[in-house]
């Protein structure tokens, strides 16, 4: 019987530093183990990624050879797979390289139906749990603790979206009450002046008693009329036919 | 009597100086709004494709109020020094008439700006942005304006790239998620304009991608815009409101 695999006492988990595509749809990120297959690793050996169903990673059954990893396409039917084949020595303490690993970004291997480990992007939201399992030529050789359950994120439909803003803004509550207002006054001003002057004109009240603004009148000046002076004419006039105050003729 | 004839006189002057400065902001609201108007860069198409074209409503009325404005300051002054009740009761009338829609602008003006939310320029990206849809012309203005929006500020989505995250999304139709997260132009671009570090844009990782929301670019302008028509239009309602009042008190006044 092969001898079982030794249980290392690491947790795979989400990188603890801030990263905003740590979690997307149908990827995720993980923290790179570092130092945690030295001293069980040769240098021949590959350190896979299992990834399951989170109500499925009890089922699990490590594989005995590499013949016989569960491939990226059966995970609908399987509920698990492998991916992320790497050589045990990328894992080691001397080894400098970015700190994180995704899971799920290889879309190229999707469509094409190749055997080889594939890291497609996870058709469905989840949850998963995954494992890192240390593969040897007879057969794995230690794996880690089972992660917690990692769900994805689920997209909300934009219908759900509702542009209308909460509640109206200050800005146009302002305007609008100020600018009502002031209208109102001054259509009720106008009626009233109105209103005034036409009841003043009906009741042919004096219209000159509120009135202080005078219009600049051009004036005439109009002497007062004076008696014309008679002509001494040679000629006397009859009596009454002249108008004016009654002289004596003037000797011719 | 002198001294009503000066209480004459200071209400004369008071009244002419407001009609000239009536006059002065009518012209300069005619300017603004024509600036409104015909001012079609930035984030327009964006305003465009909302469909909500009142801010352009309230610009042209704004741009014929302001030149009503001016010819009535100008008969208001003959009126006022001529002391016509007729001029005067015209002028008090076609104020009143420009008034109601300098008001209407005005609030149309507030009413456009109070909805412009965030909300409606992130259902517009979702719904739009690289629909790739040949025949609607519209749909490649909105894809366009918001490449050149993001390229330019440096800013990703509305309210930042998780709006990708959050959401379906047309983009997301055609491109999947696991290659883009988000769109390529929320990735810090070199100067070819191709991502620095197309992986730590993917990931997140700060530095590689921009993590603000292109709100603030949006509303900048847009916002400019309609305080100004707004606004300026409710300072000069104010005004015309006291020299109608002052206006009517000396119509009252004058004699037959």
């Amino acid at each position: 019987l092969p001898t079982p695999p030794a249980r290392l006492p690491y947790v795979p988990h989400l990188p603890p530093m801030a990263l905003l595509g740590k979690v997307t749809a149908t990827t995720f990120a993980l923290e790179r183990p570092r130092c945690v297959f030295d001293g069980h690793a040769d240098a021949s050996d590959a350190v896979w990624l299992a990834v399951a169903f989170a109500n499925a990673s009890g089922a699990f059954r490590n594989p005995q050879s590499r013949a016989e990893v569960p491939p990226y396409k059966e995970l609908p039917t399987a509920r698990s797979y492998m991916t992320l084949e790497t050589a045990a020595a990328a894992y080691s303490c001397s080894a400098p390289s970015p700190p994180v690993l995704r899971v799920g970004g290889d879309t190229a291997c999707r469509e094409q139906g190749r055997q080889d480990p594939c890291n497609g992007p996870l058709p469905s939201p989840g949850p998963y749990r995954v494992k890192f399992l240390l593969m040897g030529c007879r057969g794995p050789k230690a794996e880690t603790l089972w992660s917690e359950p990692i769900l994805l994120r689920t997209a909300l439909s934009p219908s759900t979206i509702d542009p209308a803003p909460a509640h109206p803004g200050s800005a146009l509550v302002v305007i609008s009450s100020i600018l009502a207002s002031l209208g109102a006054v001054l259509a009720t001003a106008v009626l009233g002046a109105l209103g005034a002057k036409v009841w003043g004109s009906l009741c042919h009240q004096g219209l000159g008693t509120d009135t202080f603004i005078r219009r600049s009148y051009r004036t005439h000046h109009i002497p007062p009329a004076l008696p014309q002076p008679l002509t001494p004419g040679c000629g006397c006039s009859p009596p009454g036919l002249s108008h004016s105050a009654p002289q004596p003729p003037a000797p011719c | 009597m002198a001294k009503s004839d000066d209480c004459v006189h200071i209400l004369q002057g008071l009244l002419i100086f407001g009609n000239v400065v009536i006059g002065l902001c009518g012209i300069a609201l005619t300017a603004e709004c024509i600036y409104v108007v015909s001012n079609s860069d930035g984030p327009y198409p964006l305003l465009k494709a909302t469909e909500n074209r009142d801010i352009h409503a309230a610009a042209w009325i704004g741009i014929f109020v302001g030149l009503a404005l001016f010819a009535l300051s100008i008969l208001g002054i003959i009126g006022v020094v001529r002391a016509s009740r007729t001029l005067l009761l015209v002028y008090i009338i076609l104020m009143l008439i420009t008034f109601a829609f300098e008001m209407a602008s005005c609030i149309t003006a507030a009413t456009h700006q109070d909805s412009l939310t965030p909300d409606l320029f992130l259902k517009q990206m979702l719904e739009r942005y690289q629909k790739s849809d040949p025949n609607k012309n519209s749909d490649n203005e909105v894809t366009k304006t918001w490449d050149e929006l993001m390229r330019q500020n440096h800013c990703c989505g509305v309210n930042g790239p998780s709006d990708w995250q959050d959401y379906m999304s047309a983009f997301r139709l055609t491109h999947s998620d696991a290659d883009y997260p988000w769109p390529r132009m929320c990735c810090v671009l070199d100067a070819q304009g191709s991502p620095v570090n197309l992986d730590g844009c993917k990931l997140g990782v700060s530095g590689y991608y921009n993590s603000n929301g292109c709100y603030d670019a949006i509303s900048g302008p847009v916002n400019a815009h309609t305080w100004g028509v707004a606004w300026f239009g409710f300072a000069i309602l104010c005004w015309t409101f006291c020299v109608l009042l002052g206006t009517m008190f000396y119509w009252s006044g004058i004699e037959y």
